[in-house]
């Protein structure tokens, strides 16, 4: 995937998170954004989205700009997969009517055609036999996975996760990045917000690392080795020893 | 069996202070031959509280709804008629409104039937609250619900539908039964509109046979058949519905 950030600037209330953020990354298929809370990641993570409008600038993916009127918006995010940093279930439906409700009613496809697809992903990914439990049956690491696999149902080209493991204990955030990696084995593309150095470490094919509102630097995974800004040494230092 | 033992026993405190009560009153003889008598009217003024009741309670769901879209729009004048709606409903007694709009409004814009007027005064009246309590219970719905629906692709009216009411079903229902129960009392205010509701029916008897005490009886019984019923009925739903977020 292609993506170009022009000149990007967003506020909330006064308060200005992204200030005059460009980046140009050409043809890369696993983006991780690094770097401390606050630091703007997952808000660029939301614009890249659709979900949020920003004040101004310009952000291309695959050279279509995203910047654009609700309605195009509308089948613009439909198309994407996003897991959120609290997996956003829908607290009243179970974990197969979850993912349901998205193809059914969103997508308009035939429920006889599409419970076999659901069935076959909540297998791969360990979760069939809490098909039928809601989420607050389920532990944070399971949440997690039927956000994934929920994202997936819609068989997206490009997957955005925003700190998927960011409340997971250690061993269910293996599985999580476990599964992504699995995912990116078949070609589609990620952009991930996360602490997880290692993760990124091993994946990413690009690196981009942020603070206050802006690109501190960026390239390819090897930057994490050789971190050349004082901020982003600080930062790995900090986070690397208890990864 | 504790639990009946404890409601028996509250039931029978409740029970003596009413017949100390009645007691003092001196009231001996309960005559209840003239309602007796008059057993079909009684019913079929029962029969009209209860209809009155259901199409103002369905009418005030709809009309807080519409009220509750004006308040969250875009165009500032719906919010300030919903805002105007709402502080004249607060801010005035059922009596009074029942009076204007049946002897004022309903006459101006040629509504003559009470049972329409009260039906339309009620929903108005009621549907105001009902408006608050669509607005806080949506309120209380996590953004992530939104952020989710949006992310997925779900118009307005779908994540209204299927993911915001659904969820928000359990808590209206407490409030809302309090709103249902108001709707029927405050049927009785129709009374003044000589619709032949229960409150009129009995008055009326009351009226021809001076047997005044055994109306109330019959008046406070007719509500409770409908009210305490419905009240226990949605602490049941309440528990049926009980998931948490």
């Amino acid at each position: 995937m292609n993506i170009e950030i022009n000149q990007v600037i967003k506020k909330y209330d006064n308060k200005t998170i992204l200030d005059k953020l460009s980046i140009n990354i050409p043809d890369k298929q696993i983006i991780a954004f690094l770097g401390p809370s606050g630091s703007g990641k997952s808000t660029l993570l939301r614009l890249i989205a659709g979900l949020e409008d920003f004040e101004s600038g310009e952000i291309c993916l695959n050279e279509k700009s995203i910047h654009a009127k609700e309605t195009d918006m509308e089948a613009y995010r439909k198309a994407i997969g996003f897991v959120f940093q609290d997996h956003n279930l829908f607290n009243h439906l179970t974990v197969f009517e979850n993912i349901a409700l998205v193809l059914e009613k969103v997508h308009k496809r035939k429920r006889e055609i599409f419970t076999g697809e659901i069935h076959a992903l909540l297998k791969t990914f360990e979760l069939y036999d809490h098909k039928d439990k809601y989420p607050h049956q389920l532990s944070g690491g399971q949440s997690q996975r039927v956000s994934i696999v929920r994202a997936l149902s819609i068989q997206p080209q490009l997957i955005l996760l925003d700190e998927p493991t960011s409340s997971l204990d250690p061993v269910l955030t293996y599985d999580v990045l476990n599964a992504v990696k699995q995912l990116a084995v078949e070609s589609k593309d990620f952009i991930i917000v996360t602490h997880e150095i290692g993760f990124a470490k091993n994946i990413a094919d690009y690196v981009v690392f942020m603070d206050e509102g802006q690109i501190i630097e960026h390239g390819p995974r090897t930057i994490l080795d050789h971190p050349q800004t004082e901020t982003f040494k600080n930062f790995l230092s900090k986070v690397l020893p208890f990864n | 069996m504790k639990k009946i033992l404890s409601f028996l026993a509250a039931l029978v405190l409740y029970f003596l202070f009413f017949y100390f009560v009645v007691a003092q009153s001196n009231i001996n003889n309960l005559d209840f031959e003239p309602y007796w008598r008059f057993r079909k009217v009684i019913l079929t003024g029962w029969l009209n509280t209860i209809m009155i009741s259901t199409i103002s309670i369905l009418l005030s769901l709809v009309v807080g709804l519409i009220l509750y879209a004006m308040k969250e729009s875009r165009l500032k004048i719906f919010n300030y008629m919903a805002e105007i709606h709402q502080t004249i409903i607060f801010g005035t007694p059922l009596l009074v409104i029942a009076i204007v709009s049946f002897y004022y409004i309903g006459n101006a814009f040629g509504i003559d039937s009470p049972v329409a007027t009260g039906c339309i005064t009620l929903a108005l009246y009621i549907g105001a609250y009902i408006a608050d309590i669509y607005k806080g219970a949506i309120e209380g719905i996590h953004t992530n619900q939104w952020q989710g629906a949006k992310m997925f692709g779900f118009t307005t009216y779908q994540t209204y539908r299927y993911i915001i009411f659904p969820q928000i079903i359990k808590s209206i229902l407490p409030p809302l039964a309090g709103q249902f129960a108001l709707t029927i009392k405050g049927s009785a205010l129709l009374a003044y509109m000589a619709t032949n509701e229960l409150l009129n029916a009995v008055s009326n008897i009351q009226a021809s046979s001076f047997r005044i005490t055994e109306g109330f009886i019959i008046i406070i019984l007719g509500y409770w058949i409908i009210t305490i019923p419905l009240i226990s009925l949605v602490r049941r739903l309440e528990n049926k519905t009980n998931y948490r977020t």
